[in-house]
């Protein structure tokens, strides 16, 4: 992975420093609250229902087993022993003390770590495919690109007070992991006619208020242009975004007002004057980057393991987990590990110290010690030998971590809710228990097979709810928590936006809804049918008519 | 009200003027000699031949409105009506590309914090509020003194500033 170098490594110091001195003027009465705001956004620093809640990147989800341990410590010294991951695979601390905070920066700093523009109107942690680099279809490794655009987006002078937050997924192969489709840009690793590798590039997908699936404007970007093409749609942005509403301020609701073709017009306009100046990318940088994205020394395997064999014989839970929770590796005698943060009592996302403790050591002693977070709120240990794995699993297992539930109903993406979000309409974390509690039977949720379930308790969707295959969205009605269902959405390269099933539930009802909903499905479906795709065959009606069916 | 040019605390010769309902430019400009008007006032004000002449513009203009005007302007001040519109960094960085070398001056809503990024977009005049401004203002632009990125100040991203390469 990426090793800070003398530079990046004076930004975070200086920015540790910068930010400790403009704590210590806020605190002094010398900066007003307004001002302070958007400085401390920019640090990822957020003041919440409880508490502040400090925001941490992990620059596309990659960290190594020294920086989890960092932050185990970090959870355990300045929090309540725990931290949350988000669907941009950063994490969230819900209790620092504001006056703490530069230390924990400072913390962060030694291990090349920063909480830099996790938050605040500006460019945001760039998110990629968690199986990046290991997964067998993948045209080129997708990191390199986001660490050549952690570098031009952090700190940039230009972009820092945008008309609003901006996000930027990159992914290398034909699946879409990273729901580049509903970001303000996207940019998908493709092979023109004449062979050469570069970028299609979509503008204009987001969620919240307004979801949009982004649109393509260019089909083919070479490589060395990135830069200078995302600082032309950025510029255009910046200079002719909304800003007199933030529920407008998006670039995707400039795209749809300009309509496509306009937008695309100025940006190219605009990249003619910066294509071939300094912001050209030089080969030299594109492959000093890739020289930190190596392939690991990977020991020459045989593609079958007998110990392996043996064990899944031997062992049904292990064999349960071993078919939920790993997948395919590039090389031969290697597999990935999914280490599920959505156990059957607990917050989705949510990890304790001790927990970030084991799984670095496990990263350390089996996958060349590195980690993963996911955009679906688990973690990864992407490079495990196949003989080892029974060993990860009885670790992972002893920790809660290895819930055979990866890709079913109960590996949910939610967001923190009411119990944590100021910004919150409703509960989520109560609906998630509820919902584990109801569909506890592994057995069955492995016949319902894939469905992802998605929650966010207000309408700026950071739970995702409209790509959900199931979305649940909480609403406020009369000081009463109520949960709007859609179904149909996808987040991945089949992408659509989920449709409304009807009339909000109450809290309690929503369980039995659900049962409901995944009745339906197991009546209408054809032999080996997804739950989405029975949806886009059958459409809502009958959801709807199973669902509403007693309350008329 | 306290004007930094170049990171020094400088004096303000500089006039603006904006008439009202009622009143004209003429009358208002009379012995002005460095005369500072919004765009809209801009050809009443050329016709008078101050002895130096400055635009102002803000985030609702654009750099082809200002184009023409470039060789004959020697300052162009950019409001920021509050300080989170960040318009006026896009339009400094227009406004140095089209090659414009006067005064660049950061106007309304400007603070300590915002000092550093102003100046890396080609900025390199700043009018603070008086109680937004102390000896201590001045620190800001070296807070951070390393850059990833090319910008009004040096064009050259980082990897092209220690490196002969220029595939
Ligand atoms: S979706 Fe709403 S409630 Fe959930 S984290 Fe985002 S802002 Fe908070």
């Amino acid at each position: 992975m990426y090793q800070y170098n003398t530079v990046d490594q004076q930004i975070v110091d200086e920015r540790v420093e910068q930010f400790r001195d403009q704590t210590r003027r806020y605190l002094a009465g010398d900066l007003s609250d307004d001002e302070f705001l958007a400085l401390r956004l920019m640090n990822g620093l957020y003041i919440q229902r409880q508490a502040p809640m400090l925001r941490v990147a992990i620059p596309y989800g990659l960290m190594s087993a020294n920086q989890l341990r960092k932050l185990a410590h970090i959870a355990r010294t300045y929090d309540k022993g725990y931290g949350h991951f988000t669907t941009r695979t950063n994490i969230q601390f819900n209790w620092p003390k504001l006056e703490e905070v530069p230390d924990i920066l400072a913390e962060l700093a030694q291990v090349q770590m920063h909480a830099i523009q996790t938050s605040g109107n500006c460019i945001r942690n760039t998110t990629t495919d968690h199986f990046a680099g290991v997964t067998p279809d993948e045209l080129e490794d997708p990191r390199p690109w986001c660490e050549i655009i952690r570098q031009w987006s952090t700190l940039h002078p230009e972009f820092a007070y945008l008309p609003r937050k901006f996000k930027i997924a990159v992914t290398g192969s034909a699946e879409d992991r990273a729901a580049s489709q509903v970001h303000d840009i996207g940019l998908h690793l493709v092979r023109n006619a004449e062979g050469d590798i570069g970028f299609e590039v979509l503008v204009g997908g987001g969620l919240g208020r307004t979801p949009v699936i982004g649109k393509v404007i260019r089909e083919f970007l070479p490589k060395q242009d990135l830069l200078s093409y995302l600082d032309a749609i950025l510029r255009v942005y910046n200079l002719n975004g909304r800003r007199d509403n933030k529920y407008k301020a998006r670039i995707k609701i400039l795209v749809e007002a300009m309509g496509v073709d306009a937008f695309r017009d100025q940006v190219e306009a605009e990249w003619q004057h910066t294509r071939d100046t300094e912001l050209r990318l030089t080969d030299a940088e594109i492959a000093r980057v890739k020289g930190f994205f190596q392939p690991h020394p990977y020991e020459a395997l045989p593609a079958e393991s007998p110990a392996l064999q043996q064990q899944l014989q031997s062992d049904s839970d292990f064999k349960v987990w071993f078919e939920r929770n790993t997948r395919a590796h590039k090389v031969s005698g290697y597999r990935c590990v999914v280490v599920s943060l959505k156990p059957l009592l607990g917050a989705p996302g949510d990890i304790t110290d001790r927990q970030m403790d084991v799984v670095a050591e496990l990263a350390e002693q089996y996958s060349f010690a590195e980690i993963r977070s996911t955009h679906d709120q688990n973690l990864v240990l992407a490079e495990v030998r196949q003989d080892d794995l029974y060993a990860v699993w009885t670790v992972l297992t002893e920790y809660n971590l290895a819930r055979a539930n990866i890709n079913t109903l109960t590996d949910m993406i939610v967001c923190p809710g009411f119990d944590f979000c100021a910004l919150a309409n409703a509960k989520t974390l109560n609906i998630s228990d509820a919902i584990n509690a109801e569909f506890d039977n592994l057995d069955y949720l492995y016949d319902l097979g894939d469905i992802q379930l998605n929650m966010s308790g207000c309408i700026n969707a950071c739970g995702h709810h409209h790509v959900g295959h199931i979305g649940i969205l909480g609403v406020d009605k009369k000081g009463e928590d109520w949960y709007q269902i859609t179904l149909g959405g996808s987040g991945r390269e089949d992408a659509s936006l989920g449709k409304v099933l009807g009339k909000a539930v109450a809290a309690d009802e929503v369980p039995a809804v659900l049962r409901k909903i995944l009745e339906t499905y197991v009546e209408q479906r054809t032999d080996e049918e997804r739950f989405l795709d029975t949806v886009r065959r059958v459409g809502l009606t009958p959801f709807k008519e199973k669902v509403y069916a007693s309350a008329h | 009200m306290p004007l930094l040019i170049n990171r020094q605390p400088a004096a303000d010769r500089w006039t603006l003027i904006q008439p009202q309902e009622g009143e004209t430019l003429e009358a208002l400009a009379t012995g002005v000699d460095a005369l500072l008007v919004p765009i809209e006032q801009l050809d009443a004000a050329a016709a008078l031949n101050p002895a130096a002449l400055g635009v102002q513009i803000n985030g609702d203009h654009s750099v082809a409105q200002l184009q023409p005007w470039l060789a004959r302007v020697t300052l162009i001040a950019v409001e920021f009506p509050v300080f989170r519109d960040g318009r006026g960094y896009s339009l400094a960085r227009q406004i140095r590309r089209l090659g414009y070398e006067g005064e660049l001056r950061a106007v309304g809503n400007v603070g300590r914090d915002q000092l550093g990024y102003m100046e890396r977009c080609g900025f390199n005049a700043f009018s603070l509020a008086d109680d937004r401004y102390s000896p201590d203002t001045l620190k800001a632009f070296s807070e951070i003194s390393v850059r990833y990125q090319g910008a009004a100040d040096d064009p050259r991203p980082v990897y092209r500033q220690h490196s002969e390469s220029t595939v």
